[in-house]
């Protein structure tokens, strides 16, 4: 079973995503924001990290440029989300796998993780 | 030279919102912590993001907070079509995070690090926390709760970032976070009769004085847009009066002799009486006399702009031809559900835009029906008319009376005879079996007038006054009388050649 590091500080869009994975049939774990994410690494390596950009304390973009800076973790693909367009995101981060523009239907971020990953969830 | 720190207006923040930045005298207080209040719908969101991309518009940095609120996809989503949205200024310059989380994890003082590490980190000097009420709901006791707020200004203040805390509740529900905060704003939005009408109200505004009272606002494609109640706004003129004995034609011929010379200029004359007596003609006879350099405007509810032309061509007054030379303007509107303070606006602009002179609103029966708040009416109107003294317009109103035929003229709006310095009753008479028309001067203001009732008629070339109605009496009744009616034949003008029934 594969594992996602959901990093959202929407608390509904953290819920529901996070749901819908876990119906998918991967191994879910979240966090609030880029801090809460860099320790639930320090618990478990996920196959992927989906993350929002804007949250509080530290955000997306500099939460993938520690994976990245990080020898142990820069092989995780990382699928950001966010409510403002890409090259907004691109001047601070662009080392991602894929970007999903919010809102979005559930079946493209399904596409987009299986874009990824691309075995699925086993 | 270094300004005084206390000085007020070098401290404000303005909100960059349509009339709000006039209702709080410039702004915001730098460094101020508000409540802003409101029912579900009544555009707290709205007003809170417009002010977040006015305030990084004018190179301020804001973080928007959210607690249990709509997703920031889908605000922004929202928001994306109204004029102010700039999606360019996020998120360097605006940024949105949700607190709810570190609320629910670690309490309000989860929520307090939360907000003063963004302050700090985003170098705010604006945050908004959207939805105040899930973090009172999750203090332990108001005490908390009040601490949590004191907490707050605490930090809005150190780090002279103005804070606007929106929570959603009825209007004239008192809190005890309301002591505490700089101010508190009240958004409503009430259902008259089968309408709505949005209005705000400042209830505090710690520091600074503020229009008092409710406001009405607009939610519309450029955001919020305040219409400052024109009695408050405008309880003293813009600018000083300077009365003159300077006379404005009227247009009429007849009137101005009877008037002794016109209307003053810079005065306010209402033409009062029932459908089909000629006020519109007298009034576009009114303008006809306009000028490029001395300009009419024509603000009307009742025919369009296309039916006033073809009106004005019938009585011989090229209105199309005034309107290209730019000695008038037509602003028109559908009687439809304006607000009140909209249209005063909305005239004083269009005054002001045009440097107009002459003004005929046609007519004021239509502003009183677009009131939620009839009992305003006299204290609206003379506020209104006092702006446009001051700024030197000469204003002819028409009000229609209901009664068509009858003893009684019914005024829709309460004394307004000391509104006006120039009162004029146009009535319908009966005698023998036929209707006439007749004119009085019911009062000048610091003038004398020929106070005869005069018959008048409306001709293809307009309205005319034609001499004194006598032989008969208990004219204004409707049903004149006369006096011989058992001997000779009264002396009674013979009739004008009936007129066309041009109005």
């Amino acid at each position: 079973m594969k594992t996602i590091l959901l990093v959202e500080d929407e608390f509904g869009i953290a819920g529901a995503l996070s749901v819908l994975l876990e119906d998918e049939g991967y191994r879910v774990f979240t966090a609030a924001n880029g801090r809460d994410a860099l320790d639930r690494l320090g618990e478990v390596t996920p196959d992927l990290v989906v993350t929002d950009f804007m949250m509080p304390l530290m955000d997306g973009a500099a939460l993938g440029r520690t994976l990245r800076s990080d020898p142990a973790r820069r092989h995780i693909p990382i699928l950001m989300m966010s409510a403002v367009s890409e090259s907004a995101l691109r001047d601070r981060f662009d080392g991602y796998d894929g970007f999903l523009r919010k809102p979005f239907p559930i079946p493209q971020f399904f596409d987009a993780i299986h874009a990824i990953l691309k075995d699925g969830p086993s | 030279m270094t300004e005084p720190r206390n000085d007020l207006s070098l401290m404000r923040v303005p909100s960059g919102i349509a009339g709000l930045d006039r209702v709080l005298s410039g702004g915001f207080l730098r460094g101020g912590v508000y409540i802003v209040q409101g029912v579900p719908g009544a555009g707290k969101t709205i007003l809170a993001n417009q002010m977040c991309f006015n305030h990084v518009a004018r190179g301020g940095r804001a973080v928007y907070v959210t607690l249990l609120a709509e997703s920031h996809a889908r605000m922004l989503q929202h928001l994306g079509a109204m004029s102010f949205y700039d999606e360019g200024a996020i998120p360097d310059r605006l940024y949105y995070v949700s607190a709810f989380k570190m609320l629910e994890d670690d309490g309000l003082k989860g929520l307090l690090d939360m907000l003063r590490r963004e302050i700090r980190g985003q170098r705010a000097s604006l945050v908004v926390l959207d939805g105040l009420v899930a973090a009172e709901e999750t203090a332990p006791s108001d005490r908390e709760f009040k601490k949590f707020i004191h907490e707050v200004q605490m930090h809005a203040a150190m780090n002279d970032c103005t804070t606007l805390l929106l929570t959603s509740g009825g209007t004239g529900r008192v809190s005890p976070e309301h002591t505490m905060v700089d101010g508190l704003i009240e958004l409503d939005d009430r259902v008259v009769d089968v309408r709505t009408e949005r209005s705000l109200l400042v209830r505090k505004f710690r520091g600074s004085a503020s229009l008092r009272g409710r406001h009405a606002f607009r939610i519309t494609g450029n955001g919020l847009v305040v219409f400052p109640r024109i009695e408050a706004a405008f309880a003293t003129p813009s600018r000083p009066d300077h009365a003159t004995h300077e006379r404005v034609a009227s247009g009429v011929d007849g009137l101005d002799e009877v008037l002794d010379g016109g209307f003053f200029r810079a005065s306010t004359t209402v033409l009062f009486g029932p459908t089909g007596t000629g006020k519109t003609t007298a009034g576009l006879q009114f303008l006809a006399s306009a000028r490029e350099d001395d300009p009419g405007l024509l603000f009307g509810f009742y025919e369009t702009p296309d039916r006033l032309r073809v009106k004005a061509e019938s009585l011989g007054i090229d209105l199309a031809g005034l309107e290209a030379r730019g000695a008038v303007d037509i602003v028109w509107q559908a009687q439809g559900e304006n607000l009140l303070d909209e249209l005063g606006y909305r005239l004083l602009d269009a005054v002001e835009r045009r440097g107009a002179r002459r003004l005929f609103v046609d007519g004021l029966g239509a502003i009183v029906e677009s009131t939620a708040d009839p009992q305003r009416m006299s204290r609206f109107v003379a506020a209104l008319s006092n702006e446009l003294r001051v700024r030197g317009v000469t204003t002819l109103y028409t009000l229609e009376s209901s009664t068509i035929l009858g003893p009684a003229l019914e005024v829709p709006i309460r004394g307004i005879s000391s509104l006006a310095e120039c009162l004029i009753a146009l009535r319908h008479v009966e005698v023998e079996a036929t209707t006439r028309r007749v004119l009085s001067i019911l009062k000048v203001r610091n003038s004398g007038f020929d106070p005869a009732l005069r018959e008048f008629e409306i001709t293809g070339r307009g309205m005319r006054l034609v001499g004194p109605f006598r032989g008969y009496e208990r004219i204004l009744s409707g049903y004149a009388h006369s006096p011989d009616r058992d001997g000779h034949s009264p002396a009674v003008p013979p009739s004008p050649q009936r007129p066309s029934r041009r109005e």
